[in-house]
């Protein structure tokens, strides 16, 4: 009996412990909570970034307008900089709902910023599927861009990047964890999408494509939504074709690209792109026969492959590999030294691209 | 339970061999594949699941022959007494350094991503007392919290398998990449942590008793196919997401490749926490499952039933290490460790599976 009495005793202790710990949550009204996060080259300062944290500013009622503040600084690192910032502010800072990191596009085009992308890996806090974009001119000026349909801050950014709001296949969308996989699979290259920041709203319709460390080309608008057919990222989009005086445009509902690696012996190894769009007739500048239908076709696929073709030359030429040929041929051999053949045949490979388009209807008319 | 020997599946045995699958996410063994990807894991693994299927047949089926027994009844009218007290004293130590390690390993995780500021021998405490209230429980009840416990989270972690398997950030190149490298020669260590989803089976040396019927065929093509599925998501699906070259580089890939998945349309967009709570109750039935057999081993070795001073003299043990082990072990120096602790496992594992099969042949004939 004295033993059950001490074991009461004991526990009886331990539940009075677990109240002590009552100071291990802080709550949500002392906590500042960071929805984007800009990280730009200092300017005319010793120091090397400017980090810029977005904090929303919680508000009791939804007609009042999205408020947020701006807290910037300048180090020579991330941390370093979150910690200044830190004695800036009167809560602790929750990184926990970042979820838009931007990169100032002077940041990119210099080389050497692993630390910090692994920064944001490294914190157990920010989320991997966090989205991560380019900013032009800078990040702190996208941050600043406060468009006037937002609800809260940096929702606007939120809803362009993710699928649930516009759907567009100019912007190509990159999280966290896909951008650090790029960035260090060998035969396979990162994209990150360039926000360009107008007086109030944002433009997002390029790409900038990478190496291993730094952004080495931007593609134009048209560009990026070929780039977008290759990754099979986003459908929903349109196609234009000229036949003599007519010109078309075709929505398209589907498009799927396959592609295959083909190395024959003695002769030049080449890249077979399949391309099969399913899309629907929506607008002309001339009556268009049902039975001349399969000719627009063949000349709108004709065009669409010119146009790939162009893009995976110039993508080819600036030495980068964001659809990850350069995987696809490690995966497809056995050998271990499978990479270094690779980087010989990419700067020679030939491409050829084949595009099969239907067109299952010409909407209400004929 | 009347239905003895009828039934297709013996289900108490597949949970047992489940649960091991599921819990090898927090005790190192994708981080110990991923490793060794271009040094043999590939290879490895297709050795391991030979090896741990033969392991299970054996040793479950010599098992079988003693219904409703676990091993402390079997040999408790057995000559050598002394023998028996240092066999048991010695392989309880595996099974308490397996639930110890899962332990550290899922309280350093919990400290991580979920209450960063509460102390780490807070959350041992806390996990401690579910853990002591558990195991000293009778074995049947412990089976009926672990069936539980899976009924409920099944649907959850398949979601989650599920939603990656169809992610289209998922590269099959990458998964395909580490594929090419399967002719290297399989190193030790990924067979010894591979074959850790298929060792399960070793609890029966207790929860033999609750084995009624004769064990079917289908028992063991039901764990073949569970396991190499589970081999194959545990090893690939990290490496799908972070690349083949950049998987290794996260300290526990699994949790990282759930906080990669987004699901849009559910109350949490970050699959992590679905994931941290799935495991918050697969760690703490598989810690009770594996320290139940420590504790019912330890009491093996005493005669008749145990006086409350030696039963608080057990926990007690348990505690001081437990609190030692997670004060000592930071993650990484667990981690390393682990690689050894698995090789050690896979050896001790044979010994065992070998000596139990002869002794039992030699007793039944």
């Amino acid at each position: 009996m004295r033993l059950t009495s001490k074991w009461k005793l004991s526990f009886n202790i331990f539940l009075t412990f677990m109240l002590l710990s009552g100071c291990g949550f802080k709550d949500i009204d002392k906590r500042f909570f960071v929805v984007s996060i800009g990280v730009d080259l200092a300017k005319n300062s010793s120091k090397k970034y400017l980090v810029s944290l977005k904090f929303a500013v919680p508000k009791t009622t939804r007609e009042s307008p999205a408020e947020y503040q701006i807290v910037s600084e300048e180090a020579n690192s991330i941390s370093e900089a979150v910690r200044i910032i830190k004695t800036k502010v009167d809560k602790e800072i929750d990184f926990s709902h970042t979820k838009v990191i931007l990169l100032g596009e002077e940041l990119v085009k210099r080389r050497g910023n692993a630390g910090v992308n692994y920064w944001f890996v490294r914190r157990r806090d920010v989320q991997s599927i966090a989205w991560i974009a380019v900013g032009k001119p800078s990040a702190l000026a996208v941050l600043k861009v406060k468009p006037t349909s937002e609800y809260f801050p940096s929702n606007a950014l939120f809803l362009a990047l993710g699928k649930d709001g516009s759907e567009t296949p100019y912007v190509i969308s990159e999280f966290m964890y896909d951008f650090k996989f790029r960035a260090i699979e060998r035969g396979i290259d990162p994209v990150l999408p360039i926000i360009k920041a107008k007086k109030d709203f944002l433009e997002i319709n390029t790409v900038g494509l990478f190496n291993k460390s730094k952004m080495l080309l931007e593609l134009q608008p048209e560009e990026t939504k070929m780039l977008n057919f290759f990754l099979n990222r986003e459908e929903k989009s349109s196609l234009w074709g000229k036949k003599g005086q007519t010109n078309m445009i075709v929505n398209t509902e589907k498009v799927k690209s396959k592609y295959k690696i083909y190395t024959p012996k003695g002769k030049r190894p080449y890249i077979q792109f399949d391309v099969s769009v399913d899309g629907v007739l929506e607008e002309t500048t001339k009556r268009i026969a049902n039975k001349q239908l399969s000719k627009y076709e063949k000349v709108i696929g004709k065009q669409f492959s010119k146009e790939a073709l162009r893009v995976l030359r110039k993508i080819q030429k600036a030495g980068l590999d964001p659809v990850g040929f350069g995987l696809r041929y490690r995966s497809r051999h056995f050998n271990d030294n499978d990479w270094k053949e690779w980087q010989r045949i990419y700067p020679t490979i030939d491409f050829k691209v084949h595009t099969k388009v239907q067109i299952s209807d010409t909407g209400l008319i004929e | 339970m009347n239905d003895r020997g009828g039934r297709l599946l013996n289900r108490y045995f597949l949970y047992l061999v489940l649960l091991n699958m599921f819990v090898n996410v927090i005790i190192f063994v994708p981080k110990i594949l991923i490793e060794y990807r271009y040094e043999g894991a590939v290879m490895g693994v297709v050795i391991a699941v030979p090896i741990g299927m033969a392991l299970t047949y054996l040793y479950s089926t010599a098992m079988n022959q003693f219904p409703e027994q676990g091993l402390p009844e079997i040999v408790e009218q057995g000559k050598h007494r002394k023998l028996t007290i240092l066999f048991f004293g010695t392989i309880q130590f595996m099974w308490f350094t397996a639930g110890l390690i899962t332990l550290i390993g899922f309280i350093d995780i919990l400290s991580r991503f979920v209450n960063p500021e509460m102390p780490k021998l807070g959350l041992l405490g806390i996990y401690l007392a579910g853990i002591f209230l558990i195991i000293q429980l009778p074995t049947q009840r412990i089976m009926y919290f672990l069936e539980i416990v899976l009924l409920i989270n099944i649907p959850l972690i398949s979601l989650i398998i599920f939603k990656a398997f169809i992610n289209e950030y998922l590269s099959w190149d990458s998964i395909l990449e580490v594929g090419t490298h399967i002719f290297t020669r399989p190193s030790l260590k990924a067979v010894a942590a591979a074959t850790y989803c298929f060792s399960g089976y070793m609890n029966l040396i207790i929860f033999n008793r609750l084995i009624r019927g004769k064990l079917k065929i289908w028992n063991f093509t039901a764990i073949l196919f569970l396991g190499l599925f589970n081999l194959f998501t545990t090893f690939l699906i990290p490496i799908g997401f972070h690349g083949s070259d950049g998987a290794q580089e996260y300290l526990y890939p699994w949790i990282s490749t759930s906080d990669s998945l987004r699901l849009v349309y559910s109350p949490i967009e970050r699959a992590i926490f679905l994931f941290l709570m799935f495991y918050m109750s697969i760690t703490l039935v598989s810690v009770s499952v594996h320290w139940h057999v420590a504790y019912e081993l330890i009491k093996g070795m005493f005669k008749g039933k145990i006086s409350k001073k030696k039963n608080g003299l057990i926990l007690g043990y348990f505690t001081v290490l437990a609190v030692l082990g997670v004060i000592y072990f930071n993650s990484l120096l667990l981690n390393r460790l682990t690689v050894y602790w698995m090789i050690f496992r896979l050896g001790v594992e044979i010994v065992i599976v070998a000596g139990f099969v002869l002794w039992a042949r030699r007793r039944t004939t």
